[in-house]
């Protein structure tokens, strides 16, 4: 090769113009992508209206168990006796015995608080959040169960593998400073 | 199907009690009265867990531009295997354990593509995560691949046994990296998917968990790595591409050597990518007039082969749309008679976002349509990049040094320890 320091060789122009011309495509680029920014960070988050608990989040999440998880919207809860989350529809009798809970983890914990009123709440370590419960509350009770990202255990992923396997498409990215979507909060 | 059974029972059983209430599955807020307390509890609230980020976002962008410019002076003033080799772990720590490989320059390529064709509103810190390794090869060759990026480190690692791959195979497996860019382009910008992320190796090593596939998929490449040295970066990174079209213009690419060569030839034998190029001699009249007669008929294949590359995108364009959820739901509701309509959660949704079926339809043809367009562009472009590689096979070389081959040359440093004039 005939460069030579210092030197402007034809070839050595075509390399720079070339050069040049990749660096000017790459900074279009990287310009037309950041132009009217949004700013803020976005967290994946389920939207509890449309979610039809399929059972995917249990088991499309990159984590086991599940980054999704159950929670309980206390202000919609009715403390209903019979409840449609916490009891199978075939449940012989209505205590607490393992084969008439709906969720086969047992992370649901009923506790009385006055006749005739019960109160229930997620023991979140054991929940998968396959949402067996959800399905039971949405379709017969209030819908105060449901189901939720928890941003303690997402680690947030471009793309949510639950998301894109949602036959609801109801995931969507929220500012990560409102990171929930809470049922008794939407309209 | 087991709960789908038991809806229906619970809806047998119920419905003739509190048929009312059934009815309204729909809109089911408040069918229980907010209970009034006599004992005075009251209602707990429930607690939800902040999002906590490990650092400021533009954290990453910033201490990406420093490890990029780290590996800079690493392989051009200490030039040492050993330093690259150390501070390529510490990065594989950094991104890879500690930040879960996923802040990624390539996973971003399929962000920044997205917001580009659509209009822009990514955060600028992402879109640097994107050009700053592309910028640092248009300067310096692949450093990032060499030293900063957490998938090519733990590969790295794995190194073994490297064997040298056959030229005419290792042009067509670099065919791959081409598709998985165009095909991933097009995946993303039409809304099915990161396809680019979804083939990420080694992401749920860096989870330290994973499914099963993804797990499996893995460990047999990092197994295949102990032969093929590199698997992933060689044959299938689509970011890899394009650092290594950026690294053929790089400014001051990397050197084997940091004196004048001696052709002492001790570095053929070192680089597990097979980048090293030795010297050639010069072709005599006949054979350069035989290569000449060679590029002109490359050249003559090149509008071929962007137009034949296009067609065959926008042939199986409508099959690759089928990765579209819109696409993939007219396909279902086809093919499902309505006794089993109850098994998919998909047609479930389809019937409560109260959709019509031909509006659906029109719908899903609009975007396999989009998909034979993106699918066209992307053959083009395929078509193109091979066209220049059929063509710059055709160069007349005259090499008289052992050089590191721009493009393939990942900055590894393994030359570096061979070389007496180092």
């Amino acid at each position: 090769m005939n460069e030579k320091d210092g030197h402007v060789t034809r070839r050595n122009a075509v390399a720079w113009l070339l050069r040049a011309g990749a660096g000017a495509l790459v900074a279009a680029v990287a310009a037309k992508a950041s132009s009217r920014p949004s700013g803020e960070r976005k967290v994946w988050q389920i939207n509890p209206r449309k979610c039809i608990q399929c059972g995917k989040c249990e088991t499309e999440c990159v984590l086991q168990p599940s980054a999704v998880k159950c929670v309980h919207g206390f202000e919609m809860c009715g403390y209903c006796k019979l409840c449609f989350g916490y009891f199978k529809p075939d449940a012989a009798r209505l205590d607490e015995a393992a084969e008439n809970q709906t969720c086969p983890t047992g992370a649901i914990r009923r506790t009385y608080i006055e006749s005739p009123y019960f109160e229930y709440m997620i023991d979140e370590p054991l929940c998968t959040g396959c949402g067996l419960c959800v399905k039971g509350c949405t379709n017969f009770g209030n819908g105060s169960l449901y189901l939720q990202v928890r941003h303690d255990r997402c680690v947030h992923c471009n793309v949510c593998r639950i998301a894109e396997a949602c036959p609801a498409q109801a995931f969507s990215q929220v500012p990560a400073s409102q990171p929930y979507l809470l049922k008794e909060k939407l309209d | 199907m087991m709960f789908s059974f038991a809806r229906s029972t619970i809806k047998r059983s119920f419905f003739s009690v509190i048929g009312l209430l059934s009815a309204m599955v729909a809109s089911a807020d408040s069918r229980f009265p907010k209970p009034q307390f006599d004992t005075g509890h009251t209602v707990p609230q429930a607690a939800h867990p902040a999002f906590v980020q490990l650092v400021p976002p533009w954290a990453d962008a910033v201490i990406l531009a420093g490890a990029l410019a780290m590996a800079v002076w690493l392989v051009r003033s200490v030039r040492s295997r050993r330093w690259l080799l150390a501070f390529s772990m510490l990065c594989l720590a950094w991104f890879g354990f500690i930040r879960h490989g996923c802040i990624c320059p390539i996973g971003a390529v399929q962000n920044v593509s997205v917001a580009a064709w659509t209009g822009g509103g990514l955060p600028w810190f992402v879109v640097a995560l994107f050009a700053l390794p592309l910028l640092a090869a248009l300067l310096f060759g692949r450093v990032f691949c060499g030293a900063v990026c957490p998938l090519g480190a733990l590969q790295d690692l794995f190194i073994i046994k490297p064997q040298r791959v056959p030229k005419a195979l290792d042009e067509v497996l670099r065919l791959l990296p081409l598709m998985v860019l165009s095909v991933g382009l097009v995946y993303a910008i039409n809304g099915a998917g990161h396809l680019i992320c979804r083939t990420d190796p080694f992401v749920g090593f860096f989870r330290l968990g994973a499914p099963l596939p993804m797990l499996l998929s893995g460990l047999a490449v990092l197994l295949l790595g102990f032969v093929i040295a590199r698997p992933y970066c060689r044959y299938f990174c689509p970011y890899g591409l394009l650092l290594e079209m950026c690294a053929r213009l790089a400014w001051k690419p990397v050197r084997i050597t940091a004196q004048e060569c001696i052709n002492c030839r001790l570095c053929a034998g070192t680089c597990p990518v097979g980048a090293i190029t030795t010297p050639r001699t010069p072709l005599g009249s006949t054979a350069r007039i035989g290569q000449f007669r060679r590029f002109s008929v490359m050249l003559a294949l090149a509008p071929i082969l962007i137009v034949g590359f296009a067609s065959v995108g926008w042939l199986s364009g409508a099959f690759i749309a089928h990765a579209h959820p819109e696409v993939a739901l007219t396909d279902l509701l086809a093919k499902t008679t309505s006794a089993d309509e109850d098994l998919h959660p998909e047609i479930e949704a389809f019937k409560r976002s109260g959709l019509s079926r031909e509006k659906a339809e029109a719908q899903a043809a609009r975007t396999v349509d989009r998909f034979r367009r993106g699918c066209a562009g992307a053959g083009a472009f395929m078509g193109l990049v091979i066209a220049l590689r059929l063509l710059a096979l055709t160069r007349l070389q005259r090499r008289s040094l052992h050089e590191a081959d721009r493009g393939r040359c990942v900055a590894c440093g393994r030359c570096f320890a061979a070389c007496p004039k180092n």
